[in-house]
C-alpha cells in the first residue's frame, strides 16, 4: 500500500520535473501556450473527476474556470492581494458555484443534465461575462486588464514571469492530479465509482448521494475554477473569450477524446487544446505545389470532431486508455506480470 | 420479536391501487416469503420497504424506527440491505471492492484524508479488506475477490450481491427475485446457501420471488398478495394447498367440459408441424434464460405455452420470431430454417408475433394502423374484414390507438395480425391487465383463428382459459419445459399443473417437519417470552391466538400458567 504511494509520489515528481524543462526554449508565445495549456488541463481533470469517476456531465466546466478567473483577477486589481490568496478566493468561489450547479444533478441525468449544464454555460457567457448590466465587474466584452501582480510578495509580470507562472501552475496540477489518483483508489473514490456504476444500488449500500453528488460537483467546480484562477496571471487579463460556451463543449470533447478516466490523459488533452491552434495559425499557411493555403482556426474545430469519431471507433476508451491497455497487453503477454485491469495512472 | 411491521400500506399509481391497506410482520431470525401472481403488487410494497416507492399511507416499521419517508441511505443505516433482481452489481469494480463500498459508506471515512492517504484512512481500509474476504469466504467466492464484477457469469453475480448487502452488517436483508434466471439445480444451491447465510448472518430476510420451489423450501412464513390485496398468509405446507391461492395463480376453475377440440387435435396429428422448434437456448447478457427448448406447432393448432413467470415463456417466442437470437438449437418454420434469421424477414414468412404490451403505436389511429398491414404484406390490403370481425373498431376507426382502453388495443393487434393472412400468431400475454369480461371475448377471437386455419401459439396467465381454447400446451418450468401434452389432459389434472406454480419439486413433508409446531415449545423458552422468543414460537403463538380470536398474550400467560402448574 505505502509502497504504491511512493510510486505515485515518485511519478508526480518525475512528470514535474520533466514537464518543467520542456518550454525553456520557447519564444514568449509558445511559453504563453504551456502555462494555457496547464489550465485547460485543469478543466480537463475536472471533467476526469466528475465523469470519469462519478458519471455526471457536465457542460459548463469553462464556465467554473471563469468564474475563477474572474474572482481573482478582480481580487488582484481591486484588492491587490498576493495572487496565491486570489486563487484561494477563486476556487471557493468556484467550487461553491460547483454545489449549486450539482443541485440539479440530484433529480436530473443524462442528456438533461447535460442540456440544464449547457443552459447555465450559456447564462454566464451571454448574460454575466459578457452583460452590461455586469460591465462594472465584468468589464463587457472586452474584460479588463489585471495590474501588478506579486506571488509569496516577488513581482510576476505577465510577460516577462510566463515561465515563473507555469511552474506554478505545473507544480500545483501535479499535486492535483496525484490527489485524484489516490482518490480513486480510496473509499471514498469507490463511493464515487458506485455513483457511475449504479446509483440505486449505490444509495441501497448507504451512500449519501446528494452529499456525494454535491462534493463532486463542488470539487470538480473547484479543480476547474483553479486552473481558471491563473488565467489572469498568465494573459494579463480577464475577458469572456477564453471561458465561453464553446471552450466548455471542447472541454468535454477533448476529455473523452483522450480518455476520460484517466488523470494524465488531461494533459495530454490541455497541451493538445493550447498548442494545436496555435501551431496552426503560425505555420498552417503557405504554399503547396504552387497553391496557397491556410489553415485555420476553424480548421481545429473541424479536426476535433473528426478525431473524436474515430477515436469513438478506434480507442473507445480515449486515445490514453487505450493505448495504455495496449501497451499493458503487449507487456502481459510478453510474459510480465499484468496487475490489475482497473486503474487511472 | 417483530422486526419489520408494516401497517395499512396503500399505494396508488394514478388511478391504480398498486397496494390497498397492506400489513406485514416480520420477526428476527424470520424468512419470511412473499409470493402472488403478476401485478399482484409484491414488487411495489417491496420497493416502499426498500424507499425506492413511497407510499400514500400506512406505516412502515423497522425496530421501532420508521421507514416510511426515510431516504434510501437512511435504511442502509438502520441495518436494511438489498438485492436487486437485474443485478445492479458495480461492473468496473472488482468483487471485492463491491463489499467494501458499503462497508465505508457506513464507517466514517473521510473524503479528503483518503484522497491525503492519511493513516487512519490505510487503517480502515485493511480492516475493510480483511472483512470482505470473510463474507467472500463464507459464500465460496474467494477465487472472484479480485475479478471485475461485470464479468462473471449472472448466477455469481447474484451470489456477489448477496454478499455485498451483507457487507452491510444488515440485520434484514430483502431479497428481490435472487432465483431468476437460474436452474433448477442452481436454485436448489440458491435455498442452501440462503440457509447458510442466516445461520452465520444472523439476518433475517423477506424474500419475494415467482419461483415457488425456492420459496417453498427456503421461507418460515409466507404471505400471498393478490392484486394489491393480502390473499393469505400462512407456512408454505398450507400456502401450498390453500384453494384461494391456487385460483390467484390459474385463475377460476372452468366448468365446460371438452368438446370437439379433442377431434380436432387428433385430426391434425399426422400432418407436418408448421414450427418445429427443436433444442432452443437463448438469454440476454450474460443470463441463459431458456435451455433445451422442443415445442411444434401444427397448421391450423391452437398450443399454449403456461408456467410460472420467469419461466422463459416469453423468451422463447422473441427467439422464435427473431427478436432475440437464438444461442443454441433449431428452428423450423414452413419448412425453412429461420434460425438467427431477422425479425423482419420471418414475418414476411407469415409468422406474427404480438408482443407483451401489444407493439402498437400510439399516436396513430386505428385505421392507419390497419392500413399498415399492406406496407408488410406489399400489396393493398382490404381492412372491412377487420372491422366485421370487432365492430367496436369500426366506431373508434378515427381514434388514436393510445387513447383506446387495453382491451381494445389488444383487438387493433390481433385484428392487426389477422389481416395480414399469416400462418402463424404467436401472442405473448393477450389478457395481461385486462377485466374477466374481455379476456373471455379476446378468448372467443382465438377461436375465429382456429376457424380461419391460422395456427395460434399463446403465451398465458389465465391457465384455465388458456387451456380451455388450446389443442395442446407446455407447461414450461426454470427456462426449460416441465410438462407438455394435450389441453384436455392438462386441464383434468389440475393439481400437476398447479405443482409447477407451486413448486413441485418441493418434497412437502419435508417442510412441514423443517418448520416444527410452535405448540411443543420448550417451555424453558417460553419463561423468556417478553425478552426474545424465536420467530418460530411466535408465528405459532399468533396463529393460535388468531383461531381461538384471544389476544396473543392472553395465549402467552396461559401457557406460563400451565407450566407453573406443573
Amino acid at each position: 500500500m505505502t509502497s504504491r504511494l511512493m510510486f505515485r509520489v515518485l511519478g508526480a515528481l518525475v512528470a514535474f520535473a520533466l514537464l518543467a524543462r520542456i518550454p525553456v526554449g520557447f519564444d514568449v508565445g509558445f511559453k504563453f501556450d504551456a502555462a494555457l495549456a496547464v489550465i485547460w488541463a485543469f478543466g480537463l481533470l475536472s471533467l476526469v473527476l466528475l465523469t470519469g469517476y462519478v458519471g455526471q456531465i457536465s457542460l459548463c466546466q469553462a464556465t467554473f474556470a471563469g468564474v475563477g478567473a474572474y474572482t481573482a483577477g478582480m481580487m488582484v486589481s481591486s484588492a491587490h492581494v498576493d495572487y496565491l490568496v486570489a486563487v484561494i478566493a477563486g476556487v471557493v468561489v468556484a467550487f461553491a458555484l460547483g454545489v449549486i450547479v450539482g443541485l440539479p444533478a440530484l433529480r436530473l441525468r443524462g442528456i438533461t443534465l447535460a442540456i440544464v449544464t449547457l443552459g447555465i454555460a450559456l447564462v454566464f457567457d451571454r448574460y454575466i461575462f459578457q452583460d452590461h448590466a455586469f460591465e462594472w465587474f465584468t468589464g463587457g466584452t472586452g474584460g479588463w486588464r489585471v495590474g501588478q501582480a506579486t506571488m509569496f510578495g516577488l513581482r510576476m509580470d505577465s510577460s516577462t514571469h510566463l515561465m515563473a507562472a507555469y511552474l506554478v501552475l505545473l507544480a500545483l496540477f501535479c499535486l492535483v492530479a496525484l490527489l485524484l489518483v489516490n482518490l480513486h483508489e480510496s473509499g471514498a473514490g469507490r463511493r464515487f465509482r458506485a455513483i457511475r456504476d449504479s446509483e440505486l444500488a449505490a444509495a441501497t449500500m448507504g451512500v449519501n448521494l446528494t452529499r456525494y453528488k454535491l462534493l463532486a460537483f463542488g470539487m470538480s467546480a473547484a479543480i476547474a475554477g483553479m486552473g481558471g484562477s491563473f488565467y489572469p496571471l498568465v494573459a494579463g487579463s480577464v475577458s469572456p473569450q477564453p471561458f465561453w460556451l464553446f471552450t466548455s463543449l471542447q472541454f468535454a470533447a477533448i476529455a473523452v477524446l483522450m480518455g476520460v478516466r484517466y488523470v494524465p490523459a488531461a494533459a495530454l488533452g490541455g497541451a493538445f487544446m493550447a498548442f494545436v491552434p496555435d501551431v496552426l495559425t503560425r505555420y498552417g499557411h503557405g504554399t503547396f505545389m504552387g497553391h496557397a493555403y491556410e489553415i485555420s482556426y476553424d480548421w481545429f474545430q473541424i479536426a476535433v470532431g473528426v478525431l473524436l469519431i474515430v477515436q469513438l471507433i478506434a480507442l473507445p476508451d480515449g486515445v490514453w486508455g487505450d493505448l495504455r491497455s495496449r501497451v499493458r497487453h503487449a507487456r502481459s503477454a510478453a510474459g510480465a506480470v499484468g496487475g490489475r485491469r482497473v486503474k487511472v495512472a | 420479536m417483530t422486526m419489520l411491521r408494516v401497517r395499512d400500506l396503500t399505494v396508488r399509481f394514478g388511478g391504480i391501487v398498486a397496494l390497498d391497506r397492506v400489513s406485514l410482520d416480520l420477526n428476527r431470525g424470520e424468512i419470511l416469503g412473499l409470493i402472488g401472481p403478476n401485478g399482484a403488487g409484491k414488487t411495489t410494497l417491496f420497493n416502499c420497504i426498500s424507499g425506492v416507492v413511497r407510499p400514500d399511507t400506512g406505516s412502515i416499521y423497522f425496530d421501532n424506527h420508521s421507514l416510511t419517508y426515510a431516504p434510501v441511505h437512511e435504511r442502509a443505516r438502520l441495518g436494511v440491505a438489498r438485492t436487486f433482481q437485474n443485478l445492479q452489481l458495480w461492473g468496473s469494480m472488482t468483487v471485492e471492492e463491491n463489499l467494501i463500498v458499503p462497508m465505508d459508506a457506513l464507517g466514517r471515512r473521510n473524503t479528503f484524508s483518503d484522497a491525503l492517504y492519511l493513516p487512519f484512512s490505510g487503517y480502515a481500509e485493511r480492516a475493510s479488506r480483511a472483512r470482505a474476504r470473510a463474507i467472500l469466504h463464507v459464500l465460496d467466492l474467494d477465487p472472484y475477490a479480485r475479478t471485475l464484477a461485470g464479468d462473471l457469469p449472472a448466477g455469481i453475480q447474484r451470489r456477489v450481491e448477496l454478499a455485498r448487502a451483507l457487507a452491510m452488517r444488515p440485520r434484514l436483508v430483502l431479497l428481490d427475485e435472487p432465483a431468476a434466471g437460474l436452474d433448477a439445480q442452481e436454485t436448489a444451491h440458491l435455498a442452501e446457501v440462503l440457509h447458510a447465510v442466516r445461520q452465520r448472518f444472523h439476518v433475517s430476510m423477506l424474500l419475494v420471488d415467482h419461483d415457488m420451489s425456492l420459496v417453498m423450501r427456503v421461507c418460515d412464513y409466507v404471505y400471498v398478495l393478490d392484486f394489491g390485496k393480502m390473499l393469505a398468509k400462512g407456512e408454505p405446507s398450507a400456502i401450498r394447498n390453500d384453494p384461494k391461492v391456487i385460483a390467484a395463480y390459474l385463475g377460476e376453475e372452468s366448468k365446460k367440459l371438452p368438446g370437439d377440440i379433442q377431434t380436432i387435435a387428433a385430426a391434425k396429428k399426422d400432418e407436418r408441424p408448421l414450427l418445429e422448434v427443436s433444442k432452443v437456448a437463448a438469454g440476454y447478457g450474460g443470463l441463459e434464460v431458456i435451455r433445451d427448448i422442443n415445442l411444434t406447432v401444427r397448421p391450423g393448432e391452437v398450443v399454449a405455452c403456461i408456467g410460472a413467470n420467469g419461466a422463459g415463456k416469453t423468451t422463447t417466442l422473441r427467439a422464435i420470431s427473431g427478436m432475440i437470437h437464438p444461442r443454441a438449437g433449431r428452428v423450423m418454420f414452413a419448412g425453412k430454417d429461420v434460425t438467427g434469421s431477422t425479425a423482419e424477414r420471418i414475418s414476411k414468412l407469415g409468422l406474427i408475433h404480438i408482443p407483451e404490451g401489444r407493439g402498437l403505436f400510439p399516436n396513430l389511429s386505428v385505421e392507419d394502423t390497419l392500413r399498415l398491414v399492406s406496407n408488410t404484406a406489399g400489396r393493398e390490403v382490404d381492412i372491412s374484414p377487420a372491422f366485421k370481425l370487432f365492430s367496436r373498431l369500426r366506431e373508434r376507426r378515427h381514434q388514436l390507438v393510445g387513447t383506446l382502453s387495453g382491451g381494445e388495443q389488444q383487438m387493433v393487434a390481433l385484428a392487426r395480425a389477422i389481416l395480414s393472412q399469416p400462418r402463424l400468431v404467436m401472442i405473448d400475454e393477450m389478457s395481461q391487465g385486462l377485466a374477466p369480461t374481455v379476456v373471455r371475448q379476446l378468448f372467443e377471437i382465438i377461436r375465429v383463428f382456429r376457424d380461419e386455419g391460422i395456427a395460434v401459439l399463446l403465451v398465458e396467465q389465465f391457465v384455465e382459459s388458456a387451456l380451455d381454447v388450446a389443442d395442446r400446451a407446455y407447461v414450461f418450468e426454470h427456462g426449460t419445459i416441465g410438462l407438455s401434452g394435450p389441453a384436455v389432459e392438462l386441464r383434468s389434472d389440475r393439481k400437476l399443473v398447479a405443482g409447477s406454480y407451486l413448486g413441485s419439486a418441493v418434497d412437502a413433508a419435508a417442510i412441514a417437519s423443517g418448520n416444527g409446531n410452535g405448540h411443543h415449545a420448550d417451555p424453558a423458552l417460553m419463561e423468556i417470552v417478553s425478552v426474545r422468543v424465536p420467530a418460530k414460537v411466535k408465528r405459532a403463538l399468533e396463529q393460535r391466538a388468531e383461531t381461538e380470536n384471544r389476544p396473543a398474550g392472553a395465549v402467552v400467560v396461559e401457557l406460563l400458567e400451565k407450566v407453573d402448574d406443573q
